[in-house]
């Protein structure tokens, strides 16, 4: 209340929230603010550098890359938003339940968990994929899955901190059962970092979901991704680099603007960085 | 030697009996308590004194059954002529915060920083389905002037760090107040807290004791609280009863060598400086 934000230290968790911001309404807004279709082809256009008609150029088909690029953006932002979605869920239950009653639940749960933490994390996505089949809804399983060791682990370090507070006994002592320690003093004194996991987890799956996109695992052609995007673009490096540059810069800033605000996050809940 | 201070034709509100609790650990047991003997009648307050380790937080936390779950423990615990040591879990969980209140030695720890004070004083009412909604609210507010809260409604809605250390044991003290409960346990309530808060808390804690009628347990090493407050001691050493009678006989004529020694270790204004100095 009546405090100053002190602006020049929250600078680039605000570029970032800026650019996340512009990612997000244009992956709402790809129909109005494309200039064309993702799949209109303009034949008398293959392989144009960036013109008026076409602000980045066309692929090789004649297809516009920025409306492609835009487009684009939706299956990028569907996968990440679902895959950091079921991580933190279903990390988060692990670990509490994990940490919270302990003995060989605990046991159980945590070798599971190392057993998925094992496989290196690229390696796990595409098995997985291998064996749901290829599709977009496959690739947020995916991604999904492989965040689900993390936040379980941080669950339940959290969780083991939390349950050492004198507050925990304090609500066993007026009669609280299991259910309503869990939700009325765990979760809400673990909430903090695990958000801020999930901001790295976002971008950290876009980055995923265009690796697959681009192995063909993810979104299928035509339908455009950054990934296969940049896929496609390869065979025409010389001659039309803009094809795999526009989708690449894509990701690069995407990424880039939902690290500054993980890092944001984490700065805020930080009680040692509090002024 | 440890025999109870039974009163003949009244029924005490809490009464251990032989209380044992032992730890399993990898090598052999550790024996927290050993063989507690204990009753708390009705209107009364029992100070049990001892040093770090002497078992009289155990033996509290046994009555409360929120021992850690390695912990082994026999004889007998009855609240009112009710044997506690053999209720179910969920029998039990009703017993704590309603027939039980505990009061904790450390008021900021023992409140939730993400929720607020009125929440937290409301808590035991909602949770023993005694009361919701606006009724809920006006007994909050009565808890909180019943245990002296400066500005209650203003402090409903306050965040517990934001409350001063003795209004932080106030608010405690209201939770456990909520339903009131037969037995409260007050585990060295006023440790952490100044001189001056103290005496309050304390003149707080004989109100309430007046008023409600409910049987204290009071923890504590501080021997001048004992003297100020309790009306019967336990004097407890590794584990065991050393010594127990009214606080004027165990304070002034102790009969253990123990009970002597802590008395001796207290420090006290009426000495003379010299011996200090020395």
């Amino acid at each position: 209340m009546g405090r100053e934000i002190n602006w020049p230290r929250w600078r680039l968790a605000l570029i970032g929230g800026v650019i996340v911001l512009t990612v997000l309404l244009v992956a709402i807004f790809a129909p109005q603010v494309a200039p064309y279709g993702p799949l209109d082809l303009d034949v008398a256009q293959m392989l144009s550098p960036p013109t008026a008609a076409h602000p980045l150029g066309t692929d090789e088909l004649g297809r516009d890359v920025l409306s492609r690029a835009i487009f684009a953006t939706r299956v990028s932002m569907q996968v990440a938003f679902t895959a950091a979605l079921l991580g933190l869920v279903v990390g988060t239950v692990i670990g509490v339940l994990a940490a919270y009653f302990g003995g060989w639940l605990d046991l159980v749960l945590m070798r599971f968990m190392e057993v998925l933490f094992s496989f290196p994390a690229i390696l796990l996505a595409v098995v997985l994929m291998a064996a749901l089949g290829t599709s977009v809804f496959n690739a947020m399983l995916a991604i999904g899955i492989i965040f689900i060791p993390g936040f379980s682990r941080l669950a339940r370090a959290a969780t083991q901190a939390v349950m050492r507070q004198q507050y925990v006994e304090a609500a066993q002592a007026i009669g609280m059962g299991h259910t309503r320690i869990i939700a009325r003093e765990v979760l809400p004194n673990i909430i903090a970092p695990l958000l801020v996991e999930a901001a790295a987890a976002f971008s950290y799956a876009i980055l995923l979901e265009s690796m697959l996109s681009f192995l063909g695992l993810g979104a299928q052609p035509p339908d455009p991704s950054w990934g296969n995007m940049i896929s496609t673009g390869r065979g025409f490096m010389a001659q039309a680099p803009w094809i795999s540059v526009v989708p690449g810069c894509a990701i690069f800033l995407t990424v880039l603007g939902f690290n500054l605000v993980g890092d944001g996050l984490r700065d805020a809940f930080d009680p040692h960085l509090r002024d | 030697m440890v025999r109870r201070h039974a009163r003949p034709g009244q029924q005490p509100v809490l009464a251990i009996d032989d209380l044992r609790v032992r730890f399993r650990r990898r090598r052999g047991v550790v024996t927290a308590v050993d063989g507690v003997t204990l009753e708390v009648h009705p209107g009364e307050i029992v100070g049990v004194i001892g040093e770090s380790g002497s078992g009289k937080s155990m033996t509290a936390f046994s009555v409360m059954r929120l021992l850690p779950k390695t912990a082994d423990l026999s004889g007998s615990i009855r609240l009112d002529g009710q044997e506690l040591t053999a209720l179910p879990e969920a029998a039990m969980r009703d017993v704590r915060g309603n027939r039980i209140a505990l009061i904790p030695q450390d008021a900021l720890q023992s409140l939730n920083p993400t929720l607020r004070v009125g929440f937290q004083v409301g808590e035991p009412i909602a949770l023993h389905r005694r009361g919701t909604g606006t009724g809920l609210r006006g007994r909050v507010l009565d808890l909180m002037r019943a245990v002296g809260m400066a500005r209650p409604e203003q402090t409903v809605r306050a965040w517990p760090h934001q409350l001063s250390g003795g209004m932080q044991q106030r608010a405690m003290i209201a939770t456990g107040l909520a339903l009131e409960p037969r037995l409260i346990i007050a585990d060295e309530p006023t440790t952490a807290l100044d001189v001056t808060v103290q005496a309050g808390i304390l003149d707080l804690l004989r109100a309430i004791r007046d008023r409600s009628g409910a049987g204290m347990m009071f923890i504590t090493h501080d021997l001048g609280v004992v003297a100020e407050l309790c009306d019967y001691v336990y004097v407890m050493n590794g584990g065991r009863v050393v010594e127990h009678g009214p606080v004027e006989q165990v304070l002034t004529a102790p009969a253990e060598d123990y009970t002597r020694m802590l008395l001796a270790a207290t420090p006290s204004l009426d000495a003379p400086l010299a011996e200090v100095g020395t």
